[in-house]
């Protein structure tokens, strides 16, 4: 299939109403702020990603894969930047009509591997979504980060994810998707046993992107 | 005096002549009709003769009986009341059905002919209503006059069965109603029938019939129904009317998510970076600032929505009735019952 073919295969089905929305899927830009350590230390990026959001009955899947390049800030010591690719996924289910509870997993691992921390870490929390309008859905969501792994070592006994999403439906099976993650790690190490010192790790983070409802 | 009673004779004899004028007209006889106009000459004596010598010739039975009618009207102008009464016996015994109209003739006659009918013993009238019922729920009528008390059997003789409809000492107007079923209930097969009434008294008997048709067809069935009268189905949506809510969620959600953000930043690393939260919290106030000056999205109305399915079940209900009602409907069988002319 030629690629003309192909994009007007998408827009068709872009612009065709949906029976019955269950699945969208679609790319993302991303924009992040990441800091670490102390303020001296902080990078700027953006990239691109991709996310995926199904839902069946109370039960709903979300899952996103960004790449972001950081570049490190105005004032910042630190003197290159690295490429992180994160992966998030959540699993929920609605108990009420407005909440829902949620578990999922974070990863972010950083290229080149020692000039960011990579993290892997599961969540547990909840969100609140409404539909403010037709086809217009708010959510805001809270989850603990349990149990983190960083590549450097170190433990964050308090670890936590706020997000906010949206979701719009432009056209027919067309959404535009934004969502805010601020992620905010109290790591702490203990290098070569002289005793623990804090190593926190910020990252906000913005996604806006089209989604195709299947 | 005498111009009024004259004038009276004459209002009588001319009302005694107008019946048998009027039967006079048919007769083909020559003695028959020579006798008539006897009649309509006011020539009793002419009458009585030249209708005896009728009644001594072959004539048909309309002839016979129109004979003996002329003289049961001449024996009453003569006020020979007996005679009279025997002469009009001679009449309904050729002609049962014959009737007279009491506003057309003279008392004397009429009495005659009435004391003549209740002295034989006849049934008369005999009539078979058209009717269409269905099977075992409703009944032909059937009427007759029975002249005198007598013992009176009625049946209804075909080919697919013969039935009797009712039996009993009657006299005068009988009314009878017959459901048209054979003993085990079943309706009567279609078919020809002849509606047979007999009469005993003594040894005097007398029978009357009337061939009837029956016939048997599909009762119609109910057809079901999708509303029920007087009630309507009512939206199961309902447009709430415009409201701050949306920008107020967007601005509350977006405030959670800011206020969550300050208060998790930490002094070492500095104030973070709010170009994200900007962006996605912006996108999303404008959203529901255009939401808000958007007509709201219609919403389910729970009450019509319970009414509804109230009037769904009620609707459903009656179906299944009505579906009951046409089972047994299928089962049974429109009976249609027509006179046949004799």
């Amino acid at each position: 299939m030629t690629r003309p073919a192909l994009g007007a295969l998408l827009l068709a089905l872009a612009l065709r109403p949906a029976t019955g929305q269950l699945v969208t899927v679609g790319p993302q830009f991303v924009l992040a702020d990441y800091r670490e350590v102390a303020s001296g230390l902080k990078y700027r990026g953006s990239g691109l990603g991709g996310a995926l959001w199904a839902r069946r009955d109370r039960l709903s899947a979300e899952a996103a894969v960004v790449r972001v390049s950081f570049d490190p800030a105005a004032g910042s010591a630190a003197d290159s930047g690295f490429t992180a690719t994160q992966v998030d996924v959540w699993v929920a289910y609605d108990v009420a009509a407005y909440a829902s509870v949620e578990v999922g997993v974070l990863h972010r691992s950083a290229d080149p591997e020692f000039d960011a921390q990579s993290v892997g870490a599961v969540r547990v929390g909840g969100r609140s979504f409404y539909a403010i309008g037709p086809g217009a859905t708010v959510v805001f969501r809270a989850d603990y980060l349990a149990a983190p792994k960083f590549s450097g070592g170190g433990r964050a006994a308090v670890s936590l994810d706020l997000g906010l999403g949206l979701d719009v439906r432009l056209a027919g099976r067309l959404h535009g998707t934004a969502t805010y993650a601020f992620t905010r790690m109290n790591r702490k190490t203990n290098p070569g046993g002289t005793g623990e010192i804090d190593a926190p790790i910020q990252e906000t983070e913005a996604r806006v992107g089209l989604a195709l409802a299947l | 005096m005498a111009p009024l009673r004259y004038l009276r004779a004459v209002v009588c004899l001319a009302g005694l002549a107008v019946p048998v004028v009027a039967a006079g007209q048919a007769a083909q006889n020559a003695t028959v009709r020579r006798a008539q106009q006897a009649y309509d000459n006011l020539e009793y004596r002419q009458v009585l003769t030249l209708a005896r010598a009728a009644l001594r010739e072959r004539l048909t039975g309309a002839e016979r009986a129109r004979a003996y009618e002329l003289l049961g009207f001449t024996y009453g102008a003569m006020d020979s009341i007996l005679k009279a009464v025997d002469a009009f016996k001679q009449v309904v015994l050729i002609d049962p059905e014959r009737q007279l109209d009491p506003n057309r003739v003279s008392p004397k006659a009429y009495s005659a002919f009435d004391v003549a009918l209740r002295q034989v013993l006849l049934v008369r009238q005999l009539r078979v209503d058209s009717v269409s019922f269905v099977g075992g729920q409703g009944a032909v009528p059937i009427r007759f006059t029975v002249t005198q008390p007598a013992r009176v059997v009625a049946r209804a003789i075909g080919t697919g069965a013969t039935v009797v409809i009712d039996s009993g000492a009657w006299n005068g107007q009988v009314n009878l109603r017959w459901p048209a079923r054979l003993p085990g209930g079943d309706p009567v097969p279609a078919g020809a029938y002849t509606v047979v009434v007999d009469a005993r008294l003594g040894q005097n008997t007398f029978s009357a019939s009337q061939p009837i048709r029956v016939g048997h067809g599909r009762v119609d069935t109910l057809p079901s129904i999708t509303s029920l009268p007087g009630y309507q189905f009512l939206p199961e949506t309902e447009i709430p009317p415009q409201s701050w809510r949306p920008v107020g969620l967007a601005f509350l959600y977006t405030g959670g998510a800011l206020v969550g953000t300050l208060g998790l930043e930490g002094s070492s690393l500095g104030s973070s970076s709010k170009r994200e939260l900007g962006l996605v919290g912006g996108a999303a106030l404008v959203t529901g600032f255009v939401m808000m000056l958007r007509k709201p999205a219609p919403r389910p109305a729970e009450a019509n929505i319970l009414y509804n399915r109230l009037l769904r079940d009620q609707i459903a209900r009656r179906n299944q009735d009505i579906a009951k009602e046409n089972v047994a409907r299928r089962q049974q069988v429109q009976v249609t019952v027509t006179p046949v002319p004799k």
